[in-house]
């Protein structure tokens, strides 16, 4: 009995040593790699084996970074905000319904998530460039006379991000709302609580753990993409990913690159930090 | 289970050198898409697959900057033997952090008959297999043939209001076409590479009239295809393509002259196969193999001494010592330390 306890005892560790020691190469190596060459002085693009925190001091001494990096954590914040609000709703909806088409518009809800982000970004670059649908039909309509610029610019990407991202909010509030008991809001309905009452104070407060991990998941995908600030984006709107490949892949200035990479991966635990302590703050 | 465990552990970290220990008649060549990639198996790989009875592997590449990251990454082993689209300030910080292999005329004889410009352009870590140049391309159904860069630098002076929005700009963080069109408008200003204030002041008075700013050259093509761009700086090779598909385009060579790009092979310096390796920088500077790939994807050869070209490329191309002599070729060294101020003042300007 013990001699076999122990036996599934190792198994289990084993288990856990497997995506254990995963993480540690591939994920917390890495972060360290990527710590110890945002500290070393670049030499005409070459890192030197001498510490400084000059690469630090330039992202965050020059406007044009600490622009792109407030722009990053803006675009984040309301992509992030954005999901949760387009994708209560939806999944609220999803969740409820009785209809027999349930398992069918649940498909179609996450559909998006069956295209290539570099396509779907693409489609909205056929909509919004200058030739583009819009302006197109603006024109058709006698609403303007010269096409509008709306491309290259923040709002698009966040436009881009947010449609990009959406299924994966909804995905994570079904599953809060899965868990809620449509007992309880009977049950404050029929203590006399309206609609609203019941989802503010029964519904929204038990799906909180939701809401919050969607807007972090949402979140944390937005301040580190690439391809859609690449695409709907310009030199103007420059974020943290798009500078961070141009220092990496172009400039081959890795210092900097990697300075820029550590400010990207503290701003996230520090979103992270701040939306647990409100989480648990508003649970208690 | 245990035992699947330690297997799969086993293999994962054996894999890196079973890969490596490929066989001594497979060469791994990097090497641009596309179009590129057509010409460039037709014209190079498949004839040296077939002189040398070896196979040669493709490995799709990105831009020249992408594939030396990927030699840095890797410590000068990144799985493939041939990198064959990088440029000189590649080939220069490839020689300072010895990531890439010496080679020498008794290794790779053909390099006795190249130009000796561009012996001097980069260090002996690399072959200089072709040569393209900045082209000033214009949309032959919009505008007049351009004759100077101020028709790009300064549009407002020799264009109509409707031009404004149809001018293509580039990255220069991404794209070394917009530094070296950036030393041209410097040029028009009196300056040069030691003095950009000329390019800064020009590039404020024409950003209003850009339509977009693309990260790559291959992103152009939809913009040419709708004739939405009327006039940007442009790779010959790309140019000329463009044109023989059919588009309303043409380049040209303004009255300023224009800079070239040299595009070098080198081999990282923990390549498998390095005798092959060699062997296909050689094979690659062959006269034979030269013309079909020069005229394949209409770039300069690497050698003068080529002759009979068709009339039409001789036109547009780099076939004589007179034309090479014109030809400016920036110091790559004085690029490379420059580039990233350059960069940052350029964002900084379009970002205003």
């Amino acid at each position: 009995m013990t001699l076999s306890r122990a036996r599934n005892g190792g198994a289990v560790y084993l288990l856990a040593a497997i995506p254990a020691g995963f993480l540690l190469v591939f994920f917390v190596l890495p972060i360290l790699m990527l710590l110890s060459a945002s500290v070393l002085k670049s030499e005409d693009m070459v890192p030197v084996a001498q510490l400084t925190a000059e690469n630090f001091t330039t992202l965050l001494s020059h406007k044009l970074y600490l622009d792109a990096i407030l722009r990053t954590l803006g675009i984040g914040v309301t992509v992030g905000a954005l999901v949760i609000i387009l994708g209560y709703p939806l999944a609220y909806v999803l969740t409820r319904t009785r209809s027999r088409w349930q398992p069918l518009l649940v498909a179609l809800a996450l559909s998006p998530l069956l295209a290539s982000v570099i396509v779907r970004t693409y489609g909205w670059w056929v909509l919004f460039n200058r030739d583009g649908a819009i302006n197109g039909f603006l024109q058709t309509m006698g609403l303007i006379k010269a096409p509008l610029l709306l491309l290259p610019s923040t709002a698009v990407i966040i436009v881009g991000l947010a449609h990009a991202l959406l299924p994966y909010g909804i995905l994570t509030l079904m599953a809060a709302l899965n868990g809620v008991n449509p007992n309880l809001e009977r049950a404050a309905m029929s203590l006399g609580a309206g609609r609203l009452r019941t989802f503010a104070s029964v519904t929204l407060p038990l799906t909180s753990s939701g809401v919050i991990g969607g807007f972090l998941l949402a979140f944390g995908v937005a301040i580190g993409a690439y391809a859609t600030p690449a695409i709907l984006g310009g030199p103007g709107t420059q974020t943290m990913a798009t500078l961070i490949y141009s220092f990496m892949m172009t400039l081959l200035d890795w210092s900097l690159g990697s300075a820029m990479g550590v400010i990207l991966l503290a701003s996230s635990f520090a979103v992270l930090a701040l939306t647990m302590l409100a989480g648990r703050r508003s649970a208690s | 289970m245990l035992k699947a465990v330690t297997l799969a552990a086993a293999g994962s970290v054996a894999a890196p050198y079973v890969i490596s220990a490929r066989a001594a008649d497979t060469l791994v060549v990097s090497a641009y898409g596309g179009e590129y990639q057509d010409v460039f198996m037709k014209s190079v790989i498949e004839p040296f697959e077939k002189k040398f009875g070896v196979q040669v592997t493709y490995d799709e590449s990105g831009g020249a900057a992408q594939t030396y990251a990927k030699i840095r990454a890797a410590r000068g082993a990144p799985g493939f033997d041939v990198a064959a689209e990088l440029t000189a300030p590649e080939a220069i910080l490839g020689a300072r952090e010895k990531m890439l292999e010496l080679l020498s005329e008794q290794q790779v004889p053909n390099l006795r008959y190249v130009w000796a410009k561009s012996l001097a352009a980069i260090p002996p870590v690399g072959v200089v297999t072709y040569y393209q140049y900045m082209a000033l391309l214009w949309n032959t159904k919009k505008i007049d043939k351009p004759t100077s860069w101020a028709a790009y630098w300064t549009p407002e002076t020799l264009h109509k209001p409707e031009v404004k929005g149809h001018l293509l700009g580039h990255d220069p963080g991404t794209n070394l076409l917009e530094v070296y069109a950036l030393i041209m408008a410097a040029k028009l200003k009196g300056g040069g590479v030691q003095d950009m204030s000329g390019a800064w002041a020009a590039l404020q008075d024409q950003k209003p009239w850009l339509g977009a700013v693309l990260q790559m050259s291959a992103q152009a093509a939809p913009y040419f295809e709708n004739d939405e761009v009327w006039l940007t700086p442009y790779w010959s090779g790309r140019s000329g393509y463009y044109v023989a598909k059919g588009y309303p385009l043409g380049f040209t060579i303004p009255q300023e002259g224009t800079i070239g790009l040299a595009d070098v092979s080198a081999i990282p310096v923990g390549a498998a196969n390095k005798k092959l390796a060699i062997e296909f920088l050689n094979f690659r500077l062959d006269p034979d193999v030269q013309r079909a790939f020069c005229l394949g994807y209409f770039a300069s050869p690497a050698r003068p001494d080529i002759t009979d070209w068709p009339a039409s490329f001789v036109e547009t191309q780099i076939t004589t010592q007179a034309k090479m002599d014109a030809l400016d070729l920036p110091d790559s060294a004085v690029l490379s330390k420059q580039r990233n101020a350059w960069v940052m003042k350029w964002q900084e300007i379009m970002a205003g």
